[in-house]
C-alpha cells in the first residue's frame, strides 16, 4: 500500500514538476521573449498586402483595346541581404532585360532599397521571384499597355509608374480610370500557404472608357498622315474625322507619332494633342465663316456678283490675290472657290467689324468647343474693341485671329449638319453608361447651311482650289486654306513658313462625314491647302465614307 | 491489490434502497451539486416588487428561469447519462472538424486569389492580343493574302430600305420569273459584263445574308437604271425574263437557303436590261457592285 501511495506520489511529483517547467517555458516564452516572437511571427506569418485596383480599359466604339491593363510588379532591391552580388546580377539581367553590368551596379549600391525594375510583365516577375533570391521582392502593380502602340497615343496619353495618367485622356480622366486600390491581411502557415485572409476594405476597378473613335478609320488616318510627313516634311500634322450629326469624334491623328508603350522614347511635345493645342491663323477656310455670317444677314445671296481686281487697300495694308488677275466680276460662289482674298474681304465689309466680330464669336471662336481632351486651347478671337483699321483686311479671310482644328471642324460641323453648333465628344460610355451627347444650338439656318454647302461643293470642282480632289461616286464639299505663319524673328508674316489645311464633308448635299486637315510648315514639295492637305482628306474620306456604309450620292460610281 | 474496505463495499445507489415503509413517502428532493442552497420557504413566494429599474427585473426573471432549469430533472439526467458524452464527443469533433474546414476554406481562398491573378493577368494578355490581332492593317494584309481586295471607292451601291412597301414588292416579283424559268437558264449571258456564261444558277442571283457585294468585272448584273434598282431593293431576283433554271428552284431563291453569293457569282444569266439584280435584303444596307 505504502508502495503504491509512494508511486502515486512520484507520478503527481514529475506532473508536478513538468507543469512547473511547462509554466517556466510559457513565461519565458510569453513575457521574457514575447515581444520579439511576435514580431518574428507577424513577419513569417502575418502580411498585409496593398491589392492593386484594376485601371480602367479604354476601348473604342466597337470594343476594341486601346489601353488595357495586366497585372506586374515592381521589383526591388535591399542590396545589404545581398551576400553575392555578381552572381545574382548574372542570373537577374537577362529577366531583367538589362545588362548584368547596370544590375550589378544597382546591387553594388551601399543602400537598403533600389529598384531594379518598374512594372514589369507578371511572368516575368514570377520567373525572377522563384529564383528565391534573399533580398530581391516584388511589389504587385498594374501595368499599362496600349496594344495598337502608337495608334491614337496623343488621345490617349500615357500613366506613370504610380498609377496616374501624365497626359490625354489617361490624365483627363484618371479619377474615372484610375479606381481605388484595397488592402488585405493574410495569415500564412508555416509553409507559406494563406490561412486566413481578411480584407480590410476591398479593391474598387476602375472604370472603362468608351471612346467615339473607330480604331480603322483612325488607323487610316494616321497611316495618311504619315504619308503627308514623309512627302512634305512638315513640322507637324494633324487630322480630325467627325460625324457632323452628332459631334461624335471618330479619328484625331497626329504626325509624328508616338509610341504610348515607350513615350519616353520621343520627345515631350511629341505627345502634345495637336487637334486641341495647336493654335494657328486658319487663312481661308475662314471665309466660309465671313460668307455664312453674309449670308445669314441676308446681305449676300450665293449669286451676289463682286467686282474684284487682284488686291485691295484697306487702311494701311495693301492684300493680294493669290495670283495676279484682272479685276473681273465674281459671284460669292466664286469667291469661295477660287479662294479670293479680295472677295472675301469685300463680303466681310458688307458685314462690317461689329457683325462680323459677332459672326465669329457665335461660330464658337475665342471659346474652348468643350472636348473631352485635356489641354484645349482657345485660340484668339480679336475682341472688337482691338480693332484695328486694317483688321477687317485680314480677319475675314482668315489672318488675325487664332483657331484650333478642333474649332475649325467644330464651325465646319455645323454648316454639315445645318446650322447647328455642337461641342465634339469623343468619349460615348463611362463603366458601360452611355453619356448624353451635347445639346448643341442653332447659329445659322438650314437655309444658309444648305446655301453654302452647295456653295463649298465649287472649291472641289472644276476651277476650284481643291479640283483634283475626287471620291467616285461621292460630292465632296470643302475649303481649303494656306495661312501664313508669324515669323516670330521679325513680327512679320513669314514668306516661308505656312499652314496647309482642309477641311471638308460628305456626301455634300447630306453630310454625314467631315475631316479636317491641318499640316504645319510643309517643308518639301507644295505648301498649299490644295496639294497638300487636300488630298489627304480624300485619302481618308475615300477609306471612310464605304467603311461606315455611307451611300454615295452617284450610285453609278461615276465621279462628280 | 485489494481493494479497501470501504471500497469493496458494493455501491448502492440512493434510489435503489427504497423501502417499503418509505415508499409511500413522499420522495425527498435530489441534491443537487453546487453550493448549499438555503431553505425554500414554504409559504408561497410573495409577489415580486416591481423595482423601478425594469432591466434588474428581467435579470431576476432570467436567474428564476435559469435557477427552474437546474432543478429540472430531465436536464439533470441528461447530464448524468451517456448521451451527454455522446453529445460533449460529437460537439468536440464538430468543433475540430469546423476549425479544419475553415483552415481548408482559408487555404482554398488562397488559392483561388492566385488563381485569380493569374486569371486576371491571361485576360489582360489576351484582350491585348485581341487587339493586336484585329489591327486593320494586319487584317488587310492577311485578306491580300487570301486574293481578297477591297473594293474600288466608288463600286458599292446602297439600297435604301423601304419595310412599308419591301415586302409586297418581293412578293409581287415572286411569281414573275416561274414562267420565264424554263428558258431563262439557257439563255447566252448577254449582261453587262457580256462575257458571263450562261447556265448559272437562277439561285445565285440572290443572297438574302449578304449585305455588301464586292464590286468586280465578274458581276455581270450590273445595273444602273433605277428600275433594276428598285427591283434590288426588293431583295430578290425579279424580271419576266430572269434567268431561273426551273420552276422549283426559283422560290428559293428569295429564302435564305439561296446560298450562292452575288458577291461570287461568276456570271448571272441574264439578259441585258433584265431587272434582276443582285440583291440585299431589304433590312441590307449595301449591295451590288457596278460594273
Amino acid at each position: 500500500m505504502a508502495v503504491v501511495q509512494r508511486r502515486i506520489g512520484a507520478i503527481f511529483g514529475l506532473f508536478f514538476l513538468l507543469l512547473i517547467l511547462a509554466a517556466g517555458r510559457t513565461v519565458y516564452l510569453g513575457i521574457i521573449r514575447g515581444g520579439t516572437l511576435r514580431r518574428a511571427a507577424s513577419d513569417q506569418q502575418l502580411t498585409n498586402e496593398t491589392v492593386t485596383a484594376q485601371r480602367g480599359a479604354i476601348t473604342d466604339r466597337n470594343g476594341v483595346d486601346l489601353a488595357v491593363s495586366e497585372p506586374a510588379r515592381d521589383i526591388s532591391a535591399d542590396p545589404y541581404l545581398i551576400t553575392d552580388p555578381l552572381g545574382a546580377s548574372q542570373r537577374l539581367a537577362a529577366l531583367l532585360s538589362q545588362t548584368q553590368a547596370s544590375v550589378l551596379s544597382e546591387l553594388s549600391e551601399r543602400r537598403g532599397f533600389v529598384y531594379l525594375a518598374r512594372a514589369l510583365p507578371a511572368r516575368q516577375a514570377d520567373a525572377i521571384l522563384a529564383l528565391k533570391i534573399p533580398g530581391i521582392t516584388g511589389a504587385p502593380v498594374m501595368r499599362r499597355v496600349y496594344p495598337r502602340g502608337t495608334l491614337a497615343a496623343q488621345v490617349l496619353g500615357v500613366v506613370g509608374t504610380e498609377g496616374n495618367g501624365l497626359a490625354g485622356l489617361e490624365y483627363s480622366r484618371n479619377a474615372i480610370l484610375h479606381g481605388r486600390s484595397g488592402q488585405r491581411r493574410v495569415v500564412s502557415d508555416a509553409i507559406g500557404q494563406p490561412v486566413s485572409i481578411t480584407e480590410a476594405h476591398s479593391e474598387q476597378p476602375g472604370k472603362a472608357l468608351t471612346l467615339t473613335l473607330d480604331a480603322n478609320i483612325q488607323q487610316r488616318t494616321e497611316d495618311v498622315l504619315g504619308a503627308v510627313g514623309r512627302d512634305f516634311n512638315p513640322k507637324d500634322a494633324t487630322a480630325i474625322v467627325m460625324d457632323p450629326r452628332s459631334g461624335a469624334i471618330l479619328a484625331v491623328a497626329n504626325w509624328p507619332q508616338v509610341n504610348a508603350n515607350d513615350a519616353g522614347a520621343s520627345p515631350a511635345s511629341a505627345m502634345e494633342d495637336r487637334a486641341v493645342g495647336f493654335a494657328y491663323e486658319p487663312g481661308s477656310t475662314f471665309k466660309a465663316v465671313t460668307v455664312s455670317g453674309a449670308l445669314q444677314e441676308g446681305l449676300i445671296t450665293p449669286s451676289t456678283p463682286f467686282n474684284v481686281p487682284d488686291q485691295i487697300q484697306v487702311a494701311d495694308r495693301t492684300i493680294h490675290d493669290d495670283t495676279e488677275h484682272p479685276e473681273e466680276t465674281l459671284t460669292t460662289s466664286q469667291i469661295l472657290a477660287r479662294s479670293s482674298n479680295v472677295g472675301a474681304i469685300k463680303i466681310g465689309q458688307t458685314l462690317k467689324a461689329e457683325r462680323f466680330n459677332g459672326w465669329v464669336h457665335r461660330f464658337g471662336f475665342g471659346a474652348r468647343t468643350g472636348v473631352e481632351l485635356p489641354g484645349e486651347e482657345t485660340g484668339v478671337a480679336l475682341p472688337l474693341d482691338r480693332y484695328s483699321g486694317s483688321s477687317m483686311g485680314n480677319l475675314p479671310i482668315g489672318q488675325g485671329e487664332l483657331v484650333t482644328p478642333m474649332q475649325m471642324a467644330s464651325a465646319y460641323a455645323a454648316i454639315a449638319n445645318g446650322g447647328i453648333l455642337r461641342s465634339p465628344h469623343i468619349v460615348s460610355a463611362v463603366g458601360g453608361r452611355p453619356q448624353r451627347g451635347p445639346a448643341g444650338h442653332r447659329i445659322i439656318s438650314a437655309a444658309t447651311a444648305s446655301a453654302l454647302r452647295h456653295m463649298l461643293e465649287g472649291v472641289l470642282a472644276p476651277g476650284g482650289t481643291a479640283s483634283e480632289v475626287s471620291i467616285p461616286g461621292y460630292q465632296l464639299a470643302g475649303k481649303t486654306g494656306t495661312a501664313s505663319k508669324v515669323d516670330p524673328a521679325t513680327g512679320e508674316y513669314s514668306q516661308t513658313a505656312y499652314v496647309a489645311s482642309f477641311i471638308g464633308f460628305a456626301p455634300a448635299a447630306n453630310p454625314k462625314l467631315l475631316c479636317a486637315v491641318v499640316v504645319d510648315e510643309p517643308q518639301s514639295g507644295s505648301i498649299y491647302g490644295g496639294t497638300v492637305a487636300a488630298p489627304a482628306f480624300g485619302q481618308i474620306m475615300s477609306f471612310a465614307l464605304p467603311y461606315l456604309g455611307i451611300p454615295a450620292d452617284n450610285p453609278t460610281g461615276q465621279g462628280p | 491489490m485489494t481493494p479497501p474496505a470501504a471500497a469493496a463495499a458494493p455501491a448502492v445507489h440512493p434510489r435503489r434502497i427504497a423501502t417499503p415503509g418509505r415508499r409511500s413517502a413522499p420522495p425527498r428532493p435530489r441534491r443537487v451539486s453546487g453550493p448549499a442552497r438555503r431553505r425554500i420557504d414554504a409559504r408561497p413566494p410573495r409577489p415580486a416588487q416591481r423595482r423601478p429599474d425594469a432591466h434588474a427585473g428581467i435579470a431576476v426573471g432570467v436567474l428564476a428561469a435559469l435557477r427552474g432549469l437546474s432543478r429540472a430533472a430531465l436536464l439533470d439526467r441528461l447530464l448524468r447519462g451517456r448521451t451527454w458524452i455522446a453529445l460533449v464527443a460529437f460537439a468536440l469533433i464538430g468543433i475540430v472538424t469546423l476549425q479544419l474546414g475553415l483552415l481548408k476554406l482559408n487555404a482554398s481562398i488562397g488559392r483561388t486569389l492566385e488563381k485569380e491573378a493569374v486569371l486576371q493577368r491571361e485576360n489582360a494578355s489576351l484582350s491585348i492580343e485581341n487587339s493586336e490581332l484585329s489591327a486593320g492593317d494586319r487584317v488587310e494584309s492577311r485578306a491580300a493574302r487570301l486574293g481578297m481586295e477591297l473594293v474600288p471607292v466608288g463600286a458599292l451601291r446602297f439600297l435604301a430600305a423601304h419595310p412599308e412597301i419591301d415586302a409586297s414588292r418581293g412578293a409581287a416579283a415572286l411569281s414573275a420569273p416561274v414562267q420565264s424559268s424554263s428558258t431563262g437558264s439557257e439563255a447566252p449571258a448577254t449582261g453587262a459584263s457580256g462575257t458571263a456564261p450562261a447556265g448559272a444558277s437562277s439561285q445565285a442571283a440572290a443572297e438574302p445574308t449578304s449585305t455588301q457585294a464586292v464590286g468586280g468585272p465578274s458581276s455581270g448584273e450590273a445595273s444602273s437604271s433605277p428600275t433594276r434598282e428598285a427591283s434590288a431593293s426588293s431583295g430578290e431576283s425579279a424580271g419576266s425574263s430572269a434567268g431561273a433554271s426551273t420552276p422549283s428552284t426559283t422560290p428559293s431563291a428569295t429564302t435564305p437557303s439561296a446560298t450562292t453569293s452575288s458577291t461570287t457569282a461568276p456570271a448571272q444569266a441574264e439578259p441585258a436590261g433584265s431587272s434582276s439584280a443582285e440583291a440585299s435584303p431589304a433590312g441590307g444596307t449595301q449591295a451590288g457592285p457596278t460594273g
